[in-house]
């Protein structure tokens, strides 16, 4: 499978076209419809439970959506659901580690898993990137939720991806973390797509696009 | 840079390895089969005494243990990833063939471990006669080959439910028959001096229908 | 309507020519009856446990729920005739060798369909989210599959070695009088018949309680 070079601008395309999801009797998501294009960054914004999380885990291609298809591309080339985890850097709140192992161990073991050339230097990577290298030893359990939100990033930054899908990524974050990720959403921004689902200001307003998801959501029983 | 599937190979492994390294950290799944197996040997020991010449019952009994101590353990390998939250983490990085052949090994390296320390002390408490290693060995090898196929796919369709230990054990049986008549029937046969040839036949092809199909089935599991 | 007083009509007609008119099996003597009862049940136990494996089968291929009700629904209706299969046989077993059950392979073939259908249905009833539902029990129906096989045919005949059993299984052996013929293959469409029509009431039912939301 030839790889598109990891330089600057990769041309990411990410369509959906009247994509819902009901869980049980419940709506998780209305029907949606759009198109992004990429480099570039984008928000996904809305009430809580209007399904922004949803759209995230059917586009990283962990949920298989009831009706309607998600479609992505990257240069060129159509990535189905069952690859995207491959091209695809996904952290969300409900993404967990393994407690009895480091910070370290856990990227580096995801590194190995992926198959990338050097495991040990991309976890090491990471983990610098994020400021969390001097923890990198420290199991996961003794972590504070601000600098697990910090390994998450991690790991979704570990294989490089053309695409990153962050669902409430400065959640628990300090200050300092904040000006981190304002950093690195910065620096993604010119290589890939970044799509950023939140309810916070700041963290839209990093944002070139914004998609407005409105309806009922899981609040409201269908 | 994105990884490409050809490394598939090199994921089981990974996960393989994780698998080893989270079970020697925290250990309670291990300690807890063991003495399960121990229990459960202990209690037949108890109870029934040497069967020195009934070779029939000694087999049976044999892999009665042996399914009683698979059926109370093989699950949890599932069961940690769910309760630990992990199973996105895991999902992300490896395919599904990937990871259930990693949590396939690991039972599989599992039921060894248990079966290393629950087999010669069943020999020794029940007073069996010695086996024909050769054949013995080869039975309990596909028997519990077999028997990981079957629950390591059981043990990952009722880790996604809301029933656990009890539900696992009655789902796994219909699947799980087969292997004890093929391996109780070979374990005496072998004990009796007469070829194993039809009870090894029979586990190998149906730890290989079970191993072909499930590995078809696993893309399927998980979707949500 | 007339599809289902006409099945009744019909079971209820071939029942009395059961007793009144079909001649008895010498060797099974009065017990012959129960043949024309027993093996149409177990006939419908098998033809359930494939219709239900097919439409899981066709769920996973194609998503749609209308399989997963039919594959639930024949589960749900093939574990009621393994049960009278198993029942009317256990009885029959006893009138006529005096013990109820003695694994032999028919026997213990009801009895593994009856193990599979209670680990599908068992299954069903821990997962409250339908779509989840429909597809884990479809990927358990799809191994169970497998082992059908084995277990039906290969087990049993090991196990017999394993219990060696003297006695003469007279079903379906015997050479059936033309009256009893007729009698035993016209309950058995009537039994087919009955099946499918409870399949079609449980489908239904199915159907609207996907409509209106419920789990």
């Amino acid at each position: 499978m030839a790889l598109p070079a990891a330089g600057p601008g990769v041309a990411v395309a990410c369509e959906v076209h009247d994509l819902s999801h009901r869980y049980g009797r419940r709506t998780g998501l209305e029907p949606v419809s759009f198109a992004l294009q990429g480099p570039g960054v984008a928000a996904v914004t809305g009430p809580n439970g209007v399904g922004k999380s949803t759209l995230l885990r059917i586009l990283a291609g962990l949920l298989r959506p009831q009706r309607g298809a998600s479609a992505l591309s990257v240069a060129g080339r159509p990535i189905g659901p069952s690859e995207r985890r491959c091209w695809v850097g996904y952290a969300s709140p409900e993404l967990s580690f393994y407690d009895e192992l480091s910070s370290e161990e856990n990227l580096r073991f995801a590194a190995e898993t992926r198959g990338l050339a050097e495991p040990g230097a991309a976890a090491g990577a990471a983990l610098a990137r994020v400021g969390l290298a001097s923890r990198a030893a420290d199991r996961v359990a003794a972590l504070s939720s601000g600098m697990k939100q910090r390994l998450r990033l991690a790991f979704a930054l570990l294989h490089r991806p053309p695409v990153l899908l962050l669902d409430e990524p400065g959640s628990h974050m300090d200050e300092e973390g904040r000006v981190m990720l304002a950093g690195v959403v910065d620096r993604e921004r010119r290589t890939g797509l970044v799509l950023i689902a939140t309810n916070e200001e700041r963290e839209w307003r990093l944002a070139e696009q914004r998609i407005e998801l409105r309806g009922r959501g899981l609040g409201h029983p269908a | 840079m994105p990884s490409n599937g050809s490394s598939s190979g090199a994921a089981v492994w990974a996960i393989l390895r994780k698998e080893c390294r989270s079970e020697w950290r925290t250990r309670y799944g291990l300690n807890a089969a063991l003495l399960f197996a121990i229990t459960t040997l202990t209690s037949v020991s108890f109870a029934v005494g040497r069967l020195t010449d009934r070779t029939d019952m000694l087999s049976a009994l044999l892999w009665v243990v042996l399914l009683f101590a698979a059926l109370a353990s093989l699950s949890h390998a599932f069961v940690r990833e769910v309760e630990g939250h992990t199973l996105t983490l895991l999902r992300l990085v490896a395919s599904p063939t990937a990871i259930a052949l990693g949590k396939l090994l690991f039972n599989l390296l599992f039921l060894a471990v248990i079966e290393a320390v629950t087999v010669p002390l069943y020999l020794a408490l029940m007073g069996a006669p010695p086996p024909r290693w050769g054949a013995f060995l080869a039975l309990l090898g596909l028997g519990s080959l077999a028997l990981a196929c079957a629950t390591t796919l059981v043990g990952a369709v009722i880790s996604q439910t809301r029933g656990r230990g009890a539900l696992f054990a009655g789902v796994s049986l219909p699947l799980l028959l087969p292997i004890l008549a093929a391996s109780v029937s070979g374990t005496r046969a072998q004990w009796l001096g007469g070829a194993i040839g039809p009870e090894a036949r029979l586990l190998a092809a149906y730890a290989a229908a079970l191993l072909a199909v499930s590995l078809v089935l696993y893309d399927h599991v998980w979707e949500d | 309507m007339i599809a289902r007083a006409s099945l009744f009509v019909w079971i209820t007609a071939w029942m009395v020519a059961a007793f009144v008119w079909a001649p008895l099996v010498p060797v099974l003597g009065e017990t012959t009856r129960v043949l024309y009862f027993h093996i149409p049940a177990a006939w419908v136990t098998v033809l359930a446990l494939a219709w239900s494996m097919g439409h899981s089968a066709l769920y996973l291929k194609r998503r749609s729920m209308e399989h997963d009700h039919q594959a639930a629904a024949a589960a749900e209706i093939g574990i009621l005739f393994c049960v009278a299969a198993t029942v009317s046989g256990s009885l029959w077993a006893k009138a006529m060798w005096g013990a109820y059950w003695n694994w032999d392979p028919r026997e213990t073939s009801i009895f593994f369909m009856m193990l599979i259908y209670a680990a599908y249905l068992a299954l069903r009833s821990a997962i409250d989210q339908e779509e989840r539902r429909a597809r884990l029990s479809a990927v358990y129906s799809a191994i169970a599959f497998v082992s059908v096989p084995f277990l039906m045919f290969v087990v049993p005949r090991i196990y017999y070695s394993l219990h060696p059993d003297p006695i003469i299984n007279p079903r379906g052996k015997v050479d059936m009088d033309p009256r009893i013929r007729i009698v035993f293959l016209a309950m058995l469409v009537g039994f087919t018949g009955l099946f499918f029509w409870l399949q079609s009431l449980r489908v239904r039912v199915a159907r609207i309680e996907h409509r209106r939301g419920e789990p």
